[in-house]
């Protein structure tokens, strides 16, 4: 019997690396790592064919909890990093996670593009409202007149919701969850990576530090599930759900399908290979030649 | 009395067809293989606006781009006033203008020394219209003309006037071969005006006509690239343009980013997966890049990046040559991040530094950046088929004794450690840009920075010892010996072997190896010299003041050309130098004697 026919089915602990989370006790991230060790276990993802890449923030630090291949690069860029990987190698899994400051202030830019290029990958946001590595600055999701280490007197400015802006500039799957719902979190992660096209997960992933320690038990309250009934094809309904304050809404809340940006290069390549197959470079050079 | 070599440059406003003239031009010298290079420039204006197209045409191998200009067309003086300073006639030029354009003689600046010109008067306009019926077809006229008074080969430009309007509708064609014709006629009435330059040639095998962007292009396929990523820059789009076509064409993939920090990531991102990858920027988009540059050095990662130096700094000069990147590209960084800096010298050279570029990449694991120019990226020039081949490598893949535990960051002597990618069992590991231990995992310790430190800037002994890319011409014993680097090679070597031909001891060393510099075979070059001149293209010296920081050039005995970009470095400039030079050096040995 050769070795391959016996395949071990791989458990959520399989897919740690070893290496300890430097996150505080408490932490909202724990429970997005967690998550994504079941959901992996759920796919029974080889953690060869997987790449996690990161920018720079508290939840950035998460790749090098993974088994798999792990990039943890520049502050904002996790996407650009993503993009190449996915593109040059469509057929691994890719998942790029990230803080609401480093995928929404200094790396927005990339998300916009990536939704509107429906990149094939999850990007899981772990919005914990702040910025917890450089100790408690204001967040582009921080809300309206929270007294921050840099907004001494108020935050003076208003809060993005990522899940909108997700929705306005492309995405096609776009989900919202909590770190305190283990089970829930799981079947959205399972969902995202499923879903081809760019698929979006804002998780509000609690910062015990520099949010208050009660951030569990404020979130906590607020948390709301879709109604069972929810179609989440209308954008029009997706935006119901957004830009909430005495609520947070979790699921599924738009969702389309749509070539995703390696359906569109595979076609491109298909066309361009016609036929002819590939030029050599002297193939290439010879068109060179004046040609009248 | 005949010649073997002649220049010519067409001057107007976009859309008087002074492009598609020059690439006609061009393109019938190279199809019965003569020598052709191929100089555009312009105003920074999208549409009209002054441009003008400088080709020389050799029955011999040339080097420059030709400093004087033997024939020139004008048809407008407004729009040659703007290259003022830039496109010099020849003491003996014949210059064609616009017969209706009536400025002044005194306010025609044509260069120093120009008394002896031949002023011909030609109606461009009324031939046009007479013959193909619309003024538009002024500059296939000029083909006519230019074609008939210098003996360029007539059939070539004929199908070339065919194969540019037969797609157009019906009647076009007709109507700019009458203009051709009509050229052609005017010609035998002013015959007088071409005498002594009449181009003597055999006609050869055809040759390939090409800009070092498109040759780049082409080489970063031939060496495995399959991943490019890039943002719009000037002078660097061609690159971009090129590789949309031809590369889903091998297989490979390419996406046009939202701005230079999304292409070097991607690229990296391509390169970490285990493709080869590369993008193409100009100063403005490597500043963006910087930051990244530094990632690829720290996680040693391969990645290849063509600067197409401009005009700088900020927008500067888009559409002009300087080299004053030179800085920005060895030590734009934070921390210390080694990479490797490659300048081709020509054209041709574009294809070889490319190529070495990858090789070096993979076989290093580091960013390598080639330092190309607008000069040299964007003129067309003639090449032979058989000097483009290049041996391609790779980088280390890991055995199957490396993966059972595998180490991404393993100490070992050269500094370069076995790299797996996605897909292989066993080489999992996390990169970072944080300082990390041997198997990726962050730390701060001191020691461990030290010694990955150490690690990472040993790979570049290797890459020493192995690419010792230089170029020297000239004499072996000289008087006196240039040094340069990049597209001033052209000039400076076209000088060096007119100065041979006098009879004068001169040499040039040419490093296209940067960083690391090869040492060892400058220190040879040195010793051979008596005075040394650095050329270059940069206000503030960067190159002469790159030099000093590890080398110690003769005291007393070494002198600096520099001078902004913006106009490309000529051949008389560089031999007005050694003249000075060997003057100083004599003079100097008449005094100490």
């Amino acid at each position: 019997m050769s070795a391959a026919a016996v395949k071990v089915e791989l458990k959520p602990g399989a897919y740690k690396s070893g290496l300890k989370p430097v996150w505080c006790p408490g932490c909202g991230d724990f429970g997005v790592l967690n998550a994504l060790y079941r959901a992996m276990a759920k796919l029974q993802i080889e953690p060869a064919d997987t790449v996690i890449l990161s920018g720079i923030g508290c939840s950035s630090r998460l790749p090098g909890y993974v088994k798999t291949y792990g990039f943890n690069g520049v502050h904002g860029r996790a996407l650009t990093l993503a993009t190449g990987v996915k593109v040059a190698r469509p057929e691994l899994t890719v998942i790029a996670v990230g803080g609401d400051g480093d995928g929404l202030a200094i790396g927005g830019n990339h998300l916009i593009h990536s939704c509107r290029r429906n990149l094939d990958i999850l990007y899981i946001l772990m919005d914990n409202e702040i910025y917890g590595l450089t100790k408690g600055q204001v967040a582009p999701t921080t809300p309206t007149g929270d007294k921050t280490k840099s907004t001494f007197w108020g935050n003076p400015e208003p809060s993005v919701d990522p899940c909108e802006l997700a929705i306005s500039t492309g995405a096609t799957w776009v989900a919202r969850g909590f770190s305190g719902d283990m089970k829930h979190l799981t079947e959205m992660i399972v969902d995202g990576i499923l879903h081809n096209g760019f698929s979006f997960l804002n998780v509000m992933s609690p910062c015990v530090t520099w949010r208050g320690d009660d951030q569990f038990k404020v979130m906590k309250a607020k948390l709301n599930h879709l109604p069972e009934d929810y179609d989440p094809s209308r954008r029009a309904n997706a935006v119901k759900y957004t830009r909430e304050k005495d609520k947070i809404t979790t699921g599924i809340l738009y969702e389309v399908e749509s070539p995703s940006l390696t359906d569109r290069l595979e076609d491109i390549k298909e066309r361009a290979m016609a036929g002819n197959g590939s030029p050599s470079t002297k193939e290439m050079l010879e068109s060179f030649y004046p040609s009248f | 009395m005949p010649t073997r070599d002649l220049t010519f440059a067409i001057v107007g406003s976009g859309g008087d067809g002074v492009i598609t003239t020059g690439d006609m031009l061009a393109q019938a010298g190279a199809s019965v293989g003569l020598h052709v290079m191929k100089v555009e420039a312009y105003g920074p204006q999208i549409r009209g606006g002054e441009s003008s197209c400088t080709v020389r045409v050799s029955a011999d191998p040339i080097y420059a781009q030709g400093d004087l200009v033997q024939v020139l067309v004008v048809f407008n003086w407004a729009d040659f006033g703007q290259f003022r300073g830039e496109i010099l006639a020849a003491p003996d030029a014949v210059v064609f203008y616009e017969e209706t354009d009536d400025t002044p003689r005194e306010e025609i600046d044509l260069g120093p020394e120009t008394d002896d010109v031949r002023w011909v008067p030609v109606p461009f306009i009324e031939l046009a219209k007479e013959s193909a019926g619309t003024k538009l077809a002024k500059n296939i006229v000029t083909l006519g003309l230019l074609a008939e008074l210098f003996s360029l080969p007539q059939e070539p430009i004929e199908r070339a006037i065919e194969g540019k309007f037969s797609k157009k509708k019906a009647g076009v064609l007709e109507a700019n071969l009458k203009g051709f014709e009509a050229g052609k006629a005017h010609a035998s009435k002013i015959a007088d005006a071409a005498a002594g330059k009449r181009l003597q040639y055999t006609p050869g095998e055809p040759m390939l006509l090409m800009s070092g962007n498109e040759l780049s292009a082409v080489a970063a396929l031939h060496a495995g690239c399959r991943f490019f990523a890039g943002y719009p820059i000037t002078p660097s789009s061609e690159v971009l343009h090129l590789l949309s076509e031809l590369m889903p064409k091998v297989g490979g993939y390419l996406v046009q980013t939202e701005d230079e920090l999304a292409a070097i990531g991607a690229v990296i991102g391509g390169s970490f997966a285990g493709v080869k990858s590369m993008t193409a920027t100009s100063g403005p988009g490597l500043a963006l890049m910087t930051e990244m540059l530094g990632l690829a050095s720290m996680a040693e990662i391969p990645a290849v990046i063509i600067n197409v130096q401009r005009g700088g700094p900020s927008t500067g000069l888009p559409t002009k040559s300087e080299q004053s990147d030179l800085w920005q590209a060895l030590w734009g960084s934070h921390g210390d991040a080694p990479r490797v800096v490659l300048a081709p010298a020509d054209v041709e050279d574009c294809f070889h530094a490319t190529v070495a570029a990858f090789n070096i990449a993979e076989e290093a694991q580091v960013p390598v950046i080639v330092l190309s120019d607008q000069f040299i990226a964007q003129r067309r020039e003639t090449l032979s088929m058989l000097t483009l081949d290049h041996e391609v490598t790779g980088r280390q893949v890991p055995s199957a004794g490396d993966l059972r535990e595998y180490k991404r960051y393993k100490e070992t002597k050269s500094g370069i450690s076995p790299m797996s990618w996605p897909g292989m069992k066993g080489g999992e590991y996390q990169t970072n840009g944080l300082e990390h231990t041997e198997d990726g995992s962050p730390t701060s310790m001191f020691l461990t920075h030290e010694k990955m430190n150490a690690k990472r800037y040993r790979k570049l002994r290797r890459v020493r010892d192995k690419y010792s890319f230089y170029r020297r011409y000239g004499a072996e014993k000289a008087d006196v010996g240039i040094i340069c680097w990049g597209s001033s090679k052209g000039p400076v070597k076209e000088a060096v072997l007119n100065a041979n031909g006098r009879g004068e001891r001169v040499a040039a060393f040419v490093p296209q190896l940067l960083y690391p510099f090869p040492y060892h075979e400058f220190q040879d070059f040195i010793k051979t010299v008596r005075e040394v001149i650095v050329v270059e293209l940069s206000y503030s010296a960067q190159f002469y003041k790159y030099l000093q920081t590890f080398l110690e050039l003769p005291e007393g005995h070494t002198y600096v050309y520099k001078r902004s970009g913006g106009k490309n470095l000529t051949v008389a400039e560089v031999e007005d130098k050694i003249k000075k030079v060997l003057e100083m050096s004599a003079l100097r040995r008449e005094v100490l004697v």
